[in-house]
């Protein structure tokens, strides 16, 4: 692809993000106008009071404490998604790939779980306890997966979709006995399980953020990697890349930006998998621009997606993970038969 | 760079791969590597590529021990074209090329002005220039082929090593192919180290030749010391013909199929046939495919029928060239037409010579066995002045006429059934 086109791609895509992060803060119960919205962040970024002298402080309040945390959130969350799904297809050269069918987001999600569990029933408790056990639970279900999958050292799609459905059926089962072990307690979980960026703000978004930036950073650096072991792991290996610490470096990063993403906001499904999918329709298969181009569009599809969940059914807000899977299931049956030919039993 | 492969083994499991192999490639050598499959051929070449590990033995690049190599100073030393080419992802021609540089390039550097310049040469020189834009996807299986190879080149390497690269291509992409891997090694002094499935191509393109069989060394050498019908015989377990190429003198190989061993063909019916002049070299595969055991006479050595019979191993009675038929030869006919439960008289062209074939013919006859004489042109062959014509006719009334060949298959089936007969496998290509 052309230098022009890219730049094109890029400044696109975050005239849209800017937008989208503008426009979603201003939609809500009290309608702010998408100026006043301006004004109020960059009065903050910049100390700059007079900006919003005439705007009352509860409408900034909202602005600042409620609403653009939680888009910011969304955002970060959508672009770790996506980074993560382009990742384990890349990685797994598997279209099907996504942290949500290979059990990863499951294995956090009851990492996460048992960590509510632990603190509200015995009161067991530590900084960052929930993102640390929905990373240990990340890598146990990455673990249990591809030893699953795995025939005569190959990981064929087929084995690894069952084996992803099999661990993520346990693992739910396991969810589900800890919510009826929490008994009383089990709305925190339960709340925290079905994917929302309900009451998330600040605090979350500085969890998230650091393995966003990092993850992105360990996979643009092995960009061209992915590129080349999309053309078979003997021929990345003909071509000098040290295969196995590829794919260790890989799967950890993807693994833990996952886990980072799924610890704050629960399972919001779909998006690792549809995002790289549309986005590598329009850039092609080099990862150079995959993975930049689906973190742009992952962030802004998930704040539109949590838009749509907080006013579809207002004053009721549903679950974010719902109106991902309304959009990515039926995107999934879609690639599953123009794949149908590859996948041989 | 000279590659040294010394005593090599490999274990799969518990079968043993590769027991001991031992050769060398001089630089700018192309060497092929042949052998049936399940012989070890492309093990041999995933352990000089570093793919697989050896279990014992040891390989050297230059004078340095393969395994000292790291990951891209390896993949800047050598190449490999594998035997698939399928591509899954819409990668431009010049984008797989350029993976070609990926050994030469750092982890957060972009390709230079240079790196593309060796690309566009790679492409020239594997005529893909025009397709540099189109999607790997879109190409044919031997556009495909030149697309791997131009990427091979594109890591500048010295030694090349390739996977059956033309097994999946037709005659002249596979000519094509092979043309430029032997221009590579002989103008650029890339040493190349091929596995070939087709004998002919390797004999042909390669300088030197390692037959491998059941993980062993059966022979390396010039093509003509390894391809000889011996080798294949004893590595294939299938008879061949091996001939000099009409122009270029290589090795070349003609299949025999559905040749098996004497002692096995004679439990099948036994079937004589008298021929000569060309009448029955048809004859004699179809009834050898067939089952039959088949035994000829009287027969000139040189006739084209007698080398029929010698490649397809029927026993003869053969005749001095360009001589008529003597008493003696005349007897050891008729003792092999008393054993034959039917004698088969081809289409014969009639000479003072050869009237004794038809007189065993009419023995035959005489004797009560059913005598077939095949008729399919039914154009003047008597050149005694009638005497020859005399007899055929005592013969066609005592025998029974066949107008073709396929009528004269089905009759025999039906008096003579080969037991047990299956097919005998040839050799695959």
């Amino acid at each position: 692809m052309s230098r022009k086109r890219k730049l094109f791609i890029y400044t696109m895509l975050l005239v849209v993000l800017v937008i989208t992060v503008l426009v979603a803060t201003a939609i809500g119960a009290v309608a702010i106008p998408p100026s006043e919205t301006l004004r109020v962040i960059v009065a903050r970024l910049t100390n700059w009071e007079q900006l919003v002298q005439d705007i009352p402080e509860t409408t900034v309040a909202i602005i600042w404490n409620l609403r653009l945390p939680r888009v910011l959130l969304g955002a970060l969350i959508g672009a770790s998604l996506a980074l993560a799904g382009v990742g384990f297809q890349g990685l797994l050269r598997n279209p099907l790939a996504d942290p949500f069918t290979i059990g990863v987001s499951s294995g956090a999600a009851t990492g996460a779980a048992l960590a509510i569990f632990l603190r509200q029933l015995i009161g067991f408790n530590f900084p960052h306890m929930i993102p640390i056990f929905a990373f240990i639970g990340a890598f146990m279900a990455l673990f249990f997966v591809f030893n699953l999958a795995k025939i005569g050292g190959q990981v064929p799609v087929v084995t690894l979709l069952l084996a992803g459905v099999v661990v993520s059926s346990f693992l739910s089962a396991v969810i589900s006995l800890l919510m009826v072990l929490a008994g009383e307690d089990m709305q925190g979980i339960y709340f925290w399980l079905s994917g929302g960026l309900v009451m998330r703000s600040w605090p979350q978004i500085w969890i998230v953020a650091p393995y966003l930036v990092i993850g992105f950073l360990v996979l643009i650096a092995y960009a061209r990697d992915l590129n080349v072991l999309l053309m078979g792991e003997e021929t990345a290996m003909n071509l000098g890349v040290n295969v196995e610490q590829t794919k260790r470096v890989l799967l950890v990063t993807a693994s833990l930006i996952t886990a980072a993403a799924v610890s704050v906001s629960g399972m919001i499904g779909f998006v690792g998998l549809i995002i790289p999918h549309a986005v590598r329709i329009v850039t092609g298969p080099d990862h150079r621009i995959l993975l930049p181009t689906s973190a742009l569009v992952g962030a802004s599809f998930l704040v539109w997606a949590d838009v749509v969940a907080r006013t579809i059914l207002a004053p009721q807000e549903i679950p974010v993970g719902i109106i991902t899977a309304f959009v990515g299931a039926p995107f999934f049956i879609y690639l599953l038969r123009k794949k149908k030919q590859e996948i041989r039993l | 760079m000279k590659v040294e492969i010394k005593d090599l083994t490999f274990t799969y499991g518990e079968h043993a791969v590769l027991r001991g192999a031992t050769f060398s490639i001089p630089t700018g050598s192309f060497l092929g590597i042949i052998g049936p499959n399940g012989s070890g051929k492309t093990t041999m070449l995933k352990l000089i590529s570093r793919l697989l590990k050896p279990e014992g033995g040891c390989i050297f690049l230059g004078d340095r021990a393969l395994e000292d190599f790291g990951h891209k100073e390896l993949a800047r030393t050598m190449a490999v074209v594998a035997q698939d080419t399928t591509a899954a992802y819409q990668f431009t021609v010049e984008d797989v090329v350029l993976m070609g540089r990926a050994p030469y390039i750092g982890r957060f550097q972009a390709e230079t002005a240079e790196d593309y310049k060796i690309v566009h040469h790679a492409l020239e020189v594997t005529g893909c220039f025009h397709l540099r834009h189109r999607a790997i996807t879109e190409l044919s299986g031997g556009e495909r082929q030149r697309v791997m190879i131009a990427r091979a080149l594109a890591q500048e390497p010295k030694v090349l090593l390739l996977d059956e690269p033309t097994s999946h291509l037709d005659i002249g992409y596979q000519q094509e192919i092979l043309d430029l891997v032997k221009k590579l090694s002989t103008v650029d002094g890339l040493t190349v180290v091929a596995v070939l499935h087709d004998l002919n191509l390797a004999a042909y393109y390669c300088q030197e030749l390692v037959l491998l069989h059941q993980g062993k060394i059966k022979a390396w050498g010039l093509p003509h010391e390894v391809i000889t019908a011996e080798n294949i015989a004893e590595v294939y377990g299938t008879r061949v013909l091996v001939t000099p190429h009409p122009v270029f003198g290589t090795p070349q190989i003609a299949l025999l199929p559905g040749t098996r061993r004497r002692e096995e063909k004679q439990k099948a019916p036994h079937l004589h046939l008298i021929a000569g002049g060309g009448s029955g070299g048809e004859l004699m595969r179809d009834l050898t495919e067939a089952g039959y055991y088949l035994t000829a006479g009287v027969l000139n050595v040189g006739d084209s029928d007698w080398e029929a019979a010698r490649a397809l191993d029927i026993q003869v009675v053969a005749e001095v060239p360009f001589s008529g038929i003597t008493e003696e030869r005349h007897r050891e006919n008729l003792a092999l037409v008393a054993k034959a439960a039917a004698v088969i008289l081809a289409e014969i062209p009639l000479g003072h010579g050869n009237l004794l074939n038809l007189q065993a013919a009419l023995a035959a006859a005489d004797a009560g066995k059913p005598v077939y004489l095949l008729e399919e042109k039914q154009q003047k062959r008597d050149f005694t002045g009638g005497l020859g014509e005399q007899l055929l006719a005592e013969v066609k009334q005592k025998g029974i006429v066949v107008r073709e060949k396929a009528r004269l298959y089905q009759l025999l089936k039906e008096k003579f059934p080969v037991a047990g007969m299956e097919q005998e496998k040839g050799l695959s290509n």
